[in-house]
Parts: C-alpha cells; sequence; structure tokens
C-alpha cells in the first residue's frame, strides 16, 4: 500500500504489467468477449478506490485492475478482507488467496456496517435480470406461471448485491447481454437500482447513489438524469442495433455512442495469468478436464509469477 | 485449562459441573459450568446435538466451512432440519440432496464458480427429494439475524432490502417508518436463534476457545445466538497455545458444548493457513450432481466416516494442498512463533 497520489489511475504506457509479454502496451489481437467484459469493468475502479467485490467475474476484473491500472485500489470482499491481492483467480468468498497482502481480516457484519456507513466507493455485482432503471433480479425467474415458492428457476439470491446497490458510493452491474435478461418487468427485484426513476432513491432514504453502470459482453451503459439506462459505448464489431434487439425496451442511445476501447496485449495476458484453469474466463473446457496435479502446478507456477512482482 | 481454573472469576470453583447444557435462561451462570473438557468424535455430537427437525447454522462460507461435519448429518439420516444462515455452498446442495433439508433461510445458495447448486434447485423447482422452502435475506440481512439472536433482542434494522421484494416474500421480515421519527424506512430483521451452530475452525482447546485465522465471516455471531455450538478442528491444541494468541479466539469457551477434532474438515474447501480448495473435486462433484442420479451415485461414494474419506481422498493429494495453502498463507506454529518450532499433531 503505497501512500503516492493514490487518486491516480495509470494509463497507457505507465501501467506496468507484472508479466512477461511482448509489446504489453499496444492492442490486444486475440482476446474474446468475456475478456473484454472483465476488462471495461475493471476501468471502472479508480486508483486508490474501496471497491466491493462479489465473486466471480467481478472478482476478477478487481484483480485486474489491481495488478494494472489501480495498484492502490483496496479490494473489499464480504466474508471479511480488505485490501487483499490475490495471485489468482477466487473461486470463492472465502477464498484464501484473499488473505494474500490483506489489510484486514474481519467479519461479514463488520464489512456491511461499513458498507451501510457509506465506506466504500464502488461496488460490482452480477445479476440474472435487469430492468432499465437498473433494477436487479438474482434471486428467481418465474415468467408468468412460476411462482417465488416454486420459480422455474432457481437463482442464487441476493448475496451482497442488495446491500451493495442499496449503501455503496455507486455500483456496476456485470452481465450477459440477452433479451430475456434486460427485461421490462423483473420477475422479483432483489437488488434497487433507480427504482422508477427520478428522485426514487433519495426518497428512499438510500445512501448510495445506485447502479452507473452496466457492462456486458456487447456494451457499456450509464444511466441519464431520470435515472434511465443508455447506451453509451458498443464493444468492436458490434452495432448499435445488435444492442437494440437484446433489449426488451425501447432503449436509449446516446448522441455521442462510443466503441468500447479495446484490451491491450498486457491486460489479456494478466487476465490469463489470474485465470490459468478458464476457471472464469471460459474460453475452453480445461477447467472440466484438467486433471488434480496439472491444476495444482499450473494453479502455483501462476501464483508465483503474481507474487514474485 | 490450569491458568484460568481458580481464578477467582465470578463463578469460579463452587458450582458443580452441569451436564451439557451450555444455554440457562438468562442470570444463570455459565462460566464453572462451562470449563469441562468438551472434546468428543463427530459421530457422537452430531447424534447429539441435530436432532431431526433441528434449526441448524453453518460456520465459513466457502472457505473453512464444516464439510466433514455436513457429511455425517447426511451419513446419519438426519431430516427435517431448517438451515439458519449466510451464503452456503457444496454441504448445503449435499444434505438437500440427500433429504435433510425442509427449509433454509439465508442469502445465498450455490456450489462455486463452476458449477451450480443443483440439488437446491431441484428441491425448489421440482420438489425433489421434497420440496425446499427459501426464506430469503441479504448477507447484511444474514449477519443481522445471528447479531440480534446474540443480543437477545427480537430484532436489529437495516437500511438493506427496502424498496424490493425481499421482505415480500418473506414473513420474517418487516419493514416500518422509523418510530424515532428520521422519516426513513427500515427492514426490522428478526434474531436467528439456531439450535445449534456447526463451526470449523484452524484449533481450539478441551474447553471450547475457538480460533480462527483469517476472515471470520459471522462464525463469532452465530456461535452466541445459537442454543447449542459444535466445533470442529484442525488441531485441539493445548491452552497455552491459545494464550498465545488470545486476539484470534472468536468464539470463547462459554459459547460451546462440543470440540472435535477433524483434520482437513473443511475439505474440498479452503482452510486458511492449512491447505488451499480442491477445485477438481468440487468440480467433480458439480459435474455429477447436475443429475439426480449422478448425485445419489456420488453420495454413495462420498458420504462416509470422515477417516475413510480422507483414505479416499489420498495423503498426497491433501499434502499437495497444504503445500498449496503454504505459498500463500501462514499461521504461528502451535508450539510457539518460532519458525524452527515443530508443528502441532498434524
Amino acid at each position: 500500500m503505497s501512500l503516492d497520489d493514490p487518486t491516480h489511475t495509470l494509463t497507457g504506457d505507465d501501467v506496468a504489467y507484472p508479466v512477461d509479454v511482448e509489446r504489453p502496451h499496444e492492442t490486444s489481437e486475440d482476446y474474446s468477449l468475456t475478456e473484454l467484459l472483465a476488462v471495461t469493468a475493471a476501468h471502472e475502479i479508480e486508483n486508490g478506490e474501496l471497491a466491493f467485490i462479489g465473486v466471480g467475474m467481478s472478482l476478477i476484473s478487481g484483480v485486474l485492475a489491481k495488478h494494472t491500472r489501480a495498484p492502490d485500489c483496496q479490494l473489499v470482499t464480504e466474508s471479511g478482507y480488505v485490501g487483499s491481492r490475490p495471485p489468482g483467480v477466487v473461486q470463492s468468498i472465502s477464498d484464501t488467496v484473499l488473505g494474500v497482502d490483506a489489510l484486514v481480516a474481519t467479519n461479514q457484519l463488520q464489512i456491511f456496517t461499513d458498507n451501510q456507513r457509506g465506506l466504500f466507493d464502488v461496488g460490482i455485482i452480477g445479476a440474472g435480470q435487469i430492468d432499465r432503471y437498473g433494477n436487479t433480479n438474482s434471486t428467481v425467474v418465474t415468467g408468468d406461471e412460476a411462482t417465488y415458492e416454486r420459480p422455474k428457476v432457481r437463482l442464487p439470491g441476493s448475496g451482497g448485491s442488495n446491500d451493495i446497490m442499496t449503501s455503496c458510493g455507486r455500483s456496476i452491474v456485470m452481465m450477459r447481454q440477452q433479451r430475456r435478461a434486460f427485461t421490462t418487468e423483473l420477475d422479483y427485484t432483489t437488488a434497487p437500482g433507480h427504482l422508477d426513476g427520478g428522485d426514487d432513491r433519495e426518497e428512499a432514504g438510500f445512501r448510495g447513489d445506485g447502479p452507473s453502470a452496466v457492462i456486458t459482453d456487447m456494451a457499456v451503459f450509464r444511466f441519464d438524469d431520470d435515472g434511465e439506462m443508455v447506451l453509451a459505448s458498443t464493444h468492436p464489431g458490434v452495432a448499435v442495433a445488435d444492442v437494440r434487439d437484446a433489449v426488451q425496451w425501447d432503449l436509449r442511445v446516446a448522441d455521442d455512442v462510443v466503441t468500447t476501447p479495446e484490451p491491450t496485449r498486457g491486460e489479456i495476458a494478466v487476465l490469463r495469468t489470474i485465470d490459468p484453469t478458464d476457471t472464469v474466463l471460459r474460453g475452453s473446457d480445461y477447467v472440466y478436464e484438467v486433471e488434480f496435479e496439472e491444476w495444482s502446478e499450473r494453479v502455483m507456477e501462476h501464483w508465483k509469477t503474481l507474487q514474485d512482482e | 485449562m490450569s491458568r484460568t481454573d481458580g481464578d477467582g472469576r465470578a463463578h469460579g470453583g463452587e458450582r458443580a459441573l452441569e451436564s451439557l447444557s451450555s444455554r440457562a435462561p438468562s442470570g444463570t451462570p455459565t462460566g464453572a459450568r462451562s470449563r469441562r473438557d468438551k472434546t468428543t468424535d463427530l459421530e457422537t455430537a452430531i447424534d447429539e446435538y441435530v436432532p431431526d427437525g433441528a434449526s441448524v447454522a453453518f460456520g465459513g462460507m466457502g472457505g473453512r466451512d464444516p464439510e466433514a461435519a455436513a457429511r455425517e448429518i447426511v451419513r446419519q439420516g438426519k431430516s427435517g432440519l431448517t438451515v439458519l444462515d449466510d451464503a452456503r455452498t457444496t454441504l448445503f446442495d449435499v444434505m438437500v440432496g440427500a433429504g435433510c433439508v425442509d427449509q433454509y433461510t439465508g442469502s445465498w445458495v450455490g456450489t462455486s464458480l463452476i458449477s451450480q447448486g443443483f440439488n437446491v434447485r431441484r428441491a425448489v423447482e421440482e420438489s425433489i427429494p421434497h420440496h425446499l422452502e427459501m426464506r430469503d435475506v441479504s448477507n447484511f440481512g444474514s449477519s443481522l439475524m445471528f447479531l440480534a439472536g446474540a443480543m437477545d433482542v427480537p430484532f436489529v434494522p437495516t437500511r438493506s432490502m427496502v424498496e424490493t421484494d425481499i421482505p415480500a416474500h418473506n414473513p420474517d421480515l418487516e419493514v416500518v417508518a422509523d418510530p424515532l421519527g428520521s422519516g426513513d424506512d427500515l427492514a426490522l430483521v428478526p434474531a436467528a436463534q439456531p439450535d445449534v451452530a456447526i463451526i470449523h475452525v484452524q484449533r481450539a482447546d478441551a474447553l471450547g476457545n475457538a480460533q480462527i485465522w483469517g476472515n471470520v465471516v459471522n462464525d463469532h455471531l452465530k456461535a452466541r445466538a445459537a442454543e447449542h455450538v459444535v466445533v470442529t478442528c484442525e488441531e485441539v491444541v493445548p491452552t497455552e497455545t491459545i494464550q498465545r494468541h488470545p486476539e484470534v479466539t472468536r468464539i470463547p469457551f462459554y459459547a460451546v458444548d462440543a470440540v472435535v477434532e477433524v483434520p482437513f474438515g473443511s475439505h474440498p474447501w479452503h482452510c486458511y493457513g492449512y491447505y488451499y480448495a480442491d477445485l477438481p473435486f468440487y468440480r467433480e462433484y458439480g459435474l455429477q450432481s447436475k443429475e439426480r442420479e449422478g448425485f445419489l451415485e456420488w453420495a454413495d461414494e462420498w458420504v462416509l466416516p470422515h477417516d475413510e474419506y480422507l483414505e479416499k481422498i489420498g495423503a498426497d493429494r491433501l499434502a499437495t494442498l497444504e503445500e498449496m495453502e503454504s505459498k500463500i498463507n501462514e499461521v504461528p506454529g502451535v508450539r510457539g512463533d518460532d519458525a524452527t518450532a515443530p508443528e502441532g499433531s498434524r
């Protein structure tokens, strides 16, 4: 933890990549949309920020930020760690890699008390469904027929997403872009976005500002003053019309919609070093096939790369 | 516990040791009653403290989970359990698939990044093997229900969960306007006081002073909220070892009923400072449990007395998991902080 200008997020040639890769600052030529999603979410974390992150895609983005553009961001995880610098993929919320370089090892009550007090800057969550105001569902898919008690699909549940979206400074939602997920009507509201828009959050007494961005494998959305989602950028090769087709409502599109910046070779190399067994990135079936011995050797070898940095 | 025996504590000395109940009506001294050797074996502890129909909370959270204790619950064929908890992974999915659980109150269910909680899904969606009733709370809600239970007050308020469907579908939660007049709505989270909390830790002494290295999740609260507490641990250590690092005694002896030494008691998950998670093992669980038939075969193969389970995993594999963890975290030696001191009973 350095005391040097922690608010300055590194960009371009200033980023020091902890991996051995040629021309790390140049644009990557072979990245997947999942990798682009992870990198784009990592760019939402500024250096020095306290970033409250859940397991899976959001944590790999946090770990990438910590090892690249935002070395002085502090990762916060709900099971009790603050300040971790995990040398590899975080498989679960009490993964012991979160113990590496942690500043704090405490309990869940304390972490969420600090969150409700407004001490954390940015939270990243996932969800199964989202509506135009950024309210999310990660509890049940019922459609018109099924019920909460006997749903069509039982999803994992809130986890920390409700608490983060209620009280964290701002929130980022990471999702797969699917028409059935970007819905006009949630089957169940797990976490509050901008509610019905306007001043609703303020009237509800929420301390956090709610969702500020939604990042998918097709696009990045921001929110306007009404609290409604606006298409801000599309990923390379994705047209605005493609995104409209993957949203159920009449999507607002920014006047100056841009193309999402492509990742650098260094960022992709770091991502693949964090996740050598494709546990999160899923470019292959490797994680479903690798034998125990090979898995353990590979994980330890990759940990070493990021621990030695 | 030689140093603290007869040290003039408020309730020391006079009272005879009473039976296994750790919780008596408020105002009843627990100090003397709780100063006894609580070590037992896993089969006895589960048999004694987890009757059919009990409400149970488990420690850890995708790390330091009491997996061996949950397999023992399945092995003993317990039924009608209510699980009052936070986020639950494989141990919950196994118990649900085996038909042990009727109801769950908590914040998240699944298994890991690379598989879903297929048994939980089958139970909730299709009532296989029977219906599982779900009562959702948020993660903060789960902490607060144990805080309220530990404080022995009916509820604790929070800003979380208001303006969402969580209180609408969980009849235990109530949203009220602040009675003190701030104008804010608050969700009241009712106290959870499970019949038993089962918590796996790195080290405990025979009296039940339980030390947790690394993160604590909600375990300090669950232990105090529950009527009874079973601590399973990697190592039972002398009280002198506990006294060397009292700051990590997250669960005190006076909250504990039983202490069981269960090495690798969290496998296939992690135990901070002891071993890393066995991802290929729970990957196989995820793949097999995708279909009901596959799960039943898995349970036949792996729901075993713990020593047989470890033998089946294999000493080499367990040693590799220990080696992995040693690359990232360490805890002080059992016999002192001197790096050259020999490790404990393992």
